[in-house]
């Protein structure tokens, strides 16, 4: 009965559902032939490439830590929003219940079958380890960030971006290895991670100079702002690898990787000020003038009532914005940088694997990874949204 | 002056005198929204602004705490002047409660955050106290039982008592009603003006643009009817509605009674 009512219910509705039906089949075994025949070896031998790039061997363990303590980090602000929510629902009377470990499933689970995939790749234990022993922190820094008492509660976000801190310390100080020696899809990455860290308050900045009462800040603001979306990010990663030192006083000379990593900062706050922009539009003058009335200051009136609201109603833009920058972190590849695009390139220059069109491994390969990465952050997006529309009903 | 329920103008306020407008005009581009006003409100008075919309009457009370700025003539608050000068206009608005007619209370807040927030941000009290006087605010427009929610999740009737319990909480000399039935269901309406009487009674000092009549019949010390940006009429309540003087005052009444 369904399939009469929805794949044939008139002649022409049943010729698209055979031709179609004709071509998915097709494609999906072919997909499977593919597949199933494929040679992974390239992948298998160069996996560490993919995954740090010329990070020195000997010093692996550095990744690992950092890798742990990341995730211990993203464990306890995932407690704490828990923790939080709940006691919003409690406040409400209403009932509140975490998500099942079926649910995360569910939500994650390309990342965690790409995850299992690649383990299974390895030849050693080490990541296997290293993997093992990330989930378990994470998973007890979620028990803890749950627990932990309100006064904690408050500084989650600072006490997270100190662990990540650590994890950065861990990478780089006492004989650790400089950005210089970073590479693989951990540089895609920490280029994403830190071009958010330091474009979203620049970005904030200029969205704000752009409603500036102050005619030269809000003059300053936009011409950035324009300036900067009207160039490709391509052209300003060249500018950046070939033209920055003209900027900068001699005897500073930025590495590649900060090069790069200045360039995407300009670029991404231009576009992440446009966002912002939207959010504050989206702010009723209302809530300005009700603020003003309880006697708020101006700065106050921001901080307090405009931008919650602006930055609440920006998160589904933002997180596309987030993941074209993750994606576009490949654009370095053309700039001389190690990144997982570019160990793609080198792998397949490999004496051993040369000319044989394994390009057909590892470029889907490179594509999974980014896949994965953007599709959970956008479900985890969606689910902050969620969380976060409690009380606007 | 044979006629006590009249008043020549609206600069006889009984009592000591806390807001004061002396030839304040003020444009809007090219239309004029004040015209010459000169006003004086007393201490515990209710004055109730009426008039057709477009007459300026929202305008009015906007200027006196500075969400609209005047174009001429002078408006003194407690014995404060409005100047350019930042410090006076946070003054003025620190003494000044205002309740807007879309209730504009802050979404992202809970009822008793939007409250405490500008007494502790403004006035500087700790936490615990101002939570303290919030729950006095709400207990005096009768709902204590609604600290937690958010504004979302109340009635209109409900958000516009919020909404005055938050400028209540900064324990304001004068109080501001911009339409504040306006916006509210017919079932609604009544315990916000209970919550406005309350007030009234309590000895609060209070300028109220409305068109509820019954209100201004019940609680309104004087009533001043605007048109065209004018004060033309100023008198009781029984005056109003008994023998109202101006032509423009009896086309207004006949339309809305």
């Amino acid at each position: 009965m369904w399939m009469r009512r929805n794949l044939f219910p008139t002649w022409w509705d049943s010729l698209l559902t055979v031709i179609f039906g004709v071509v998915a089949v097709w494609g999906a075994v072919t997909l499977v032939q593919f597949l199933v025949t494929s040679d992974y070896t390239i992948i298998r031998v160069n996996l560490a490439n993919f995954i740090v790039g010329r990070f020195p061997r000997d010093e692996l363990w550095r990744p690992a830590v950092a890798l742990v303590v990341t995730l211990a980090a993203i464990g306890f602000v995932a407690g704490v929003a828990s923790a939080a929510a709940r006691a919003v629902a409690l406040d409400e009377g209403s009932s509140f219940r975490s998500a099942s470990f079926v649910e995360n499933l569910r939500r994650q689970w390309p990342l965690l079958v790409t995850i299992f995939v690649v383990l299974m790749l390895t030849e050693t234990w080490g990541p296997r380890l290293t993997v093992l022993v990330a989930v378990a922190a994470a998973f007890l820094a979620f028990i803890g960030g749950k627990r932990a008492p309100a006064a904690v509660r408050r500084w989650a976000w600072l006490l997270a971006l100190v662990m990540l801190g650590v994890a950065y310390a861990i990478l780089v100080v006492a004989g650790g290895v400089g950005w210089g020696g970073w590479g693989g899809i951990q540089l895609n990455i920490f280029l994403t991670v830190a071009g958010i860290l330091l474009a979203f308050p620049l970005g904030l900045v200029l969205a704000l100079g752009r409603r500036s009462s102050l005619p030269a800040v809000r003059l300053v603001s936009v011409s950035y702002i324009e300036l900067i979306r009207g160039v490709p990010l391509i052209t300003l990663l060249l500018m950046g690898i070939f033209a920055i030192g003209f900027f900068l006083p001699a005897g500073i000379r930025p590495g590649p990787v900060a090069r790069v990593l200045i360039a995407i900062t300009l670029f991404e706050a231009a576009y992440i000020a446009e966002v912002v922009r939207g959010g504050l539009q989206s702010v009723h003058h209302g809530q300005v003038e009700a603020s003003q009335a309880l006697g708020m200051a101006p700065w106050k009136t921001t901080r307090l009532i405009v931008l919650p609201q602006a930055l609440r109603a920006t998160i589904p833009a933002m997180v596309g914005q987030f993941i074209s920058l993750f994606k576009d972190t490949t654009l370095v590849s053309l700039v001389g940088l190690f990144d997982v695009l570019t160990i793609s390139g080198v792998a397949n220059a490999q004496p051993a694997f040369l000319a044989q069109g394994l390009e057909t491994v590892t470029l889907p390969f490179v594509g999974l990874l980014f896949w994965v990465g953007s599709y959970a952050m956008s479900r985890e997006a969606r689910r902050l949204e969620k969380r976060l529309g409690v009380g606007e009903r | 002056m044979t006629d006590m329920r009249v008043f020549a103008d609206a600069t006889q306020a009984k009592g000591e005198t806390v807001i004061e407008l002396v030839e304040v005009d003020k444009y809007f581009g090219d239309f004029q929204a004040l015209a010459n006003i000169n006003m004086r409100v007393g201490r515990q008075e209710v004055v109730v602004v009426i008039g057709p919309s477009g007459s300026g009457k929202s305008t009015l009370i906007r200027c006196i705490n500075r969400l609209e700025k005047h174009d001429r003539g002078r408006i003194i608050v407690d014995g404060i002047e409005l100047s350019e000068d930042v410090r006076n206009i946070q003054e003025i608005r620190r003494e000044t409660g205002m309740v807007f007619q879309s209730f504009n209370l802050f979404p992202h807040l809970t009822v008793l955050e939007n409250i405490t927030l500008a007494p502790r941000e403004v006035r500087r009290l700790p936490k615990a106290e101002a939570e303290e006087l919030a729950m006095q605010m709400l207990t005096r427009v009768k709902i204590p039982e609604q600290a937690r929610k958010y504004p979302g999740q109340l009635s209109g009737g409900q958000q516009q008592r919020v909404a005055i319990a938050r400028a209540l909480a900064m324990q304001p000399k004068v109080m501001l009603f911009d339409e504040p039935t306006s916006a509210l269901d017919p079932e609604m309406i009544k315990e916000v003006l209970d919550a406005m009487v309350e007030l009234a009674e309590g000895g609060m000092t209070m300028i109220v643009v409305t068109h509820e009549m019954g209100f201004a019949r019940a609680v309104a010390d004087r009533v001043v009817f605007m048109s065209d940006g004018e004060i033309v009429e100023v008198g009781t309540p029984e005056h109003f509605f008994t023998d109202p003087r101006e032509d423009r005052t009896k086309l207004f009444l006949s339309q809305i009674l």
